[in-house]
């Protein structure tokens, strides 16, 4: 079942475009212009998650927030044009989930979007595919070409950090801060060793990685479909 | 316009300063010569008591005594030194008189009465006034003390303006500072709310054009035309995310909140967050970090992230895909080097720093390399612009000292 968003923003041409874009994401979209159709809509409808402008003609977004935490605690982001560093403090600082500054481009909502939502409902099937390799988060496991490879604990966090970011490069401090829960220092060699044994289970070919890729200088990348 | 004002701040406070001066001058002056008196000649004119004290042949008579005022006394002394006369005369003041004892008196008190005196053919007639009725002193000033007084007067007036013009001075410029505080808040509200309204629309424009962009069924060209709205949208966005900034840190309305940054891991987040974002499709990026951490700088990391993605993003906007952006940092002495270049690797010169703000509406021009340049300044540290085929830029900041 498709998750449902309300869009809250006063700009009717701005509320078109983002309905038209999270429909043709697969979303169920229903809108408001103002904190009181909001919050008509949040408790007839009960949406999965909000996308709320800051300034609304009949109130701010805030305290429209701090209503929709008092009804149901659900994921909501705020999507505002103002920019200064004091409002997206307040807003994260109350909870929000995420706070996109107008103007934004339509990936970059979806992906956010797409990312509080996978944090908030945690749906990440327990089995997924990475091109002919099979992850099995329950079990902790890899397969590939017919054959089982159990992860160690290290293994397996490296391997869902760059999974969760999968497409993006993870800097070798964000690794180790998932892993140690600490900075890199001292722990950069152990990193590239518990690196080198992943691609060993992950890879065909490790040391030619097509999943795993190491970017220099900065960190590794989780390809989503393999490297050609 | 600031300096005439000041200037006839200056004259007007001079020329009033000079008028009280003037004034007080003037009132001592006029004050003294209409309040002092001959030293000899306060109260009834000695020289009428004196014509009227007649010897009638056996005794002396003063014949008007209404002359002589209430509590004076009077009494004449013969050239023996002996009093000849006397009315009202205290009990303690002596009959008889010495040289010295007159020498005295004359100037001063005569037993703490203050007296006057004048000479007579057959002695000296000295009227008294009740104890304590009449101030008497005796000036003396030396000829040059005297001459010199003109410039002392000068120099203390002159001293005294220098203190007036300096408290005025600061009165002045506490008045300046408050009114540019309100013309720049004025100038930041009003770019803030003009960056506010574009932002909105511009969201619009660049989300219709990204779909566009991507649209199967629409035709290559009209694609590439959405994909240049979209991408020049980009363009406006960031300059009206940096006017914004700019202003504020120009009118010092941005608080820093300064923390202890690990530079290599912070340079490394915002540098993958940018290639992250698609920004720097089709470049090659070169980074040159020490394996072992640099010291801690103090900053702010919002704004140090921006100074960074504007060095960035002015790196891909000025080169074609395929250039490589070089960039790193080290420890230089007590500093940290962060420095960026792009474009082809030849020899560069030191260029002067991006033009600041300007009334004409130039001001979009160069807004992203100034606003680098406020925000490295507004942590204590250096900028350094280098032209040439390939831009290069170098930031120095101070690492935290670890006392």
């Amino acid at each position: 079942m498709p998750y449902s968003i309300l869009i809250v923003d006063d700009e009717p041409a701005l509320q078109s475009m983002v309905c038209g874009l999270l429909l043709q994401a697969g979303y169920e979209v229903q809108s408001a212009l103002s904190c009181a159709q909001a919050l008509e809509q949040f408790t007839k409808k009960h949406p999965d998650a909000v996308l709320l402008d800051v300034m609304l003609p009949d109130g701010d977004g805030f305290t429209l927030f701090q209503q929709f935490q008092e009804l149901q605690d659900i994921p909501v982001l705020f999507l505002s044009a103002r920019d200064e560093e004091e409002a997206k403090l307040q807003g994260l600082g109350l909870g929000a989930d995420d706070y996109i500054t107008k103007p934004f481009l339509p990936q970059e909502l979806l992906l956010r979007l797409r990312a509080v939502l996978r944090r908030s409902y945690r749906d990440e099937p327990a089995v997924v595919r990475l091109g002919e390799t099979e992850l099995n988060w329950g079990k902790g496991t890899i397969h590939r070409t017919g054959q089982e490879f159990a992860l160690t604990a290290k293994e397996f966090a490296l391997l869902k950090k760059l999974w969760d970011a999968r497409g993006a490069i993870v800097t070798i401090d964000a690794l180790c801060n998932a892993l140690w829960d600490g900075p890199l220092i001292g722990y950069e060699n152990t990193l590239m060793v518990h690196v080198r044994r992943l691609r060993e289970k992950l890879e065909a070919d490790p040391s030619h990685p097509k999943y795993l890729l190491t970017v220099r200088g900065l960190g590794y990348r989780l390809e989503r479909e393999g490297k050609p | 316009m600031k300096f005439k004002t000041l200037w006839k701040g200056a004259v007007l406070v001079t020329a009033s300063a000079a008028l009280i001066a003037a004034i007080s001058i003037l009132g001592i002056v006029f004050f003294v010569f209409s309040s002092s008196v001959d030293s000899q000649n306060w109260g009834v004119p000695i020289h009428e008591i004196s014509n009227a004290l007649i010897w009638d042949g056996e005794s002396y008579v003063l014949t008007e005594e209404s002359l002589l005022e209430q509590n004076h006394w009077a009494m004449l002394i013969g050239e023996s030194g002996q009093v000849v006369w006397s009315l009202y005369k205290p009990d303690e003041i002596p009959d008889q008189y010495t040289l010295s004892d007159v020498a005295s008196f004359t100037r001063w008190y005569l037993h703490d009465y203050p007296v006057r005196c004048w000479v007579r053919e057959d002695g000296l007639l000295v009227v008294g006034a009740p104890k304590g009725s009449v101030w008497k002193y005796d000036v003396a000033m030396q000829t040059q003390v005297l001459f010199r007084t003109p410039v002392w007067f000068l120099s203390l007036f002159l001293l005294s303006l220098v203190g007036v013009l300096g408290l005025s001075c600061l009165t002045v410029r506490r008045w300046f500072r408050q009114a540019q505080q309100i013309r720049d808040t004025a100038r930041s509200n009003w770019i803030n709310g003009i960056s506010h309204d574009i932002r909105t629309p511009l969201s619009v424009v660049m989300g219709y054009a990204a779909q566009m962009e991507l649209a199967p069924d629409l035709s290559p060209i009209y694609q590439k035309q959405a994909s240049a709205i979209r991408s020049q949208s980009q363009v406006i966005r960031d300059l009206v995310n940096d006017l914004n900034l700019t202003m504020r840190l120009d009118c010092e309305m941005q608080p820093l909140r300064k923390e202890n940054l690990q530079p290599t891991a912070f340079l490394r987040q915002v540098v993958a967050d940018f290639l992250n974002g698609g920004m720097a499709d089709g470049f090659d990026f070169s980074i040159d970090l020490p394996s072992s951490p640099l010291p801690d700088i103090k900053a702010d990391p919002f704004l140090l992230r921006r100074a960074v993605n504007n060095l960035l993003i002015n790196c891909v906007r000025h080169n074609a895909p395929g250039c490589t952006i070089s960039l790193g940092a080290e420890a230089e002495r007590n500093q940290l080097l962060f420095w960026i270049e792009g474009g082809a690797t030849t020899q560069t010169i030191p260029s002067p720093s991006p033009r600041q703000l300007e009334p004409d509406g130039g001001a979009a021009h160069g807004t992203g390399l100034n606003l680098v340049v406020q925000i490295v300044a507004a942590h204590g540290g250096t900028v350094q612009f280098f032209t040439g085929s390939v831009f290069r830029c170098e930031l120095r900041f101070p690492f935290v000292s670890h006392r």
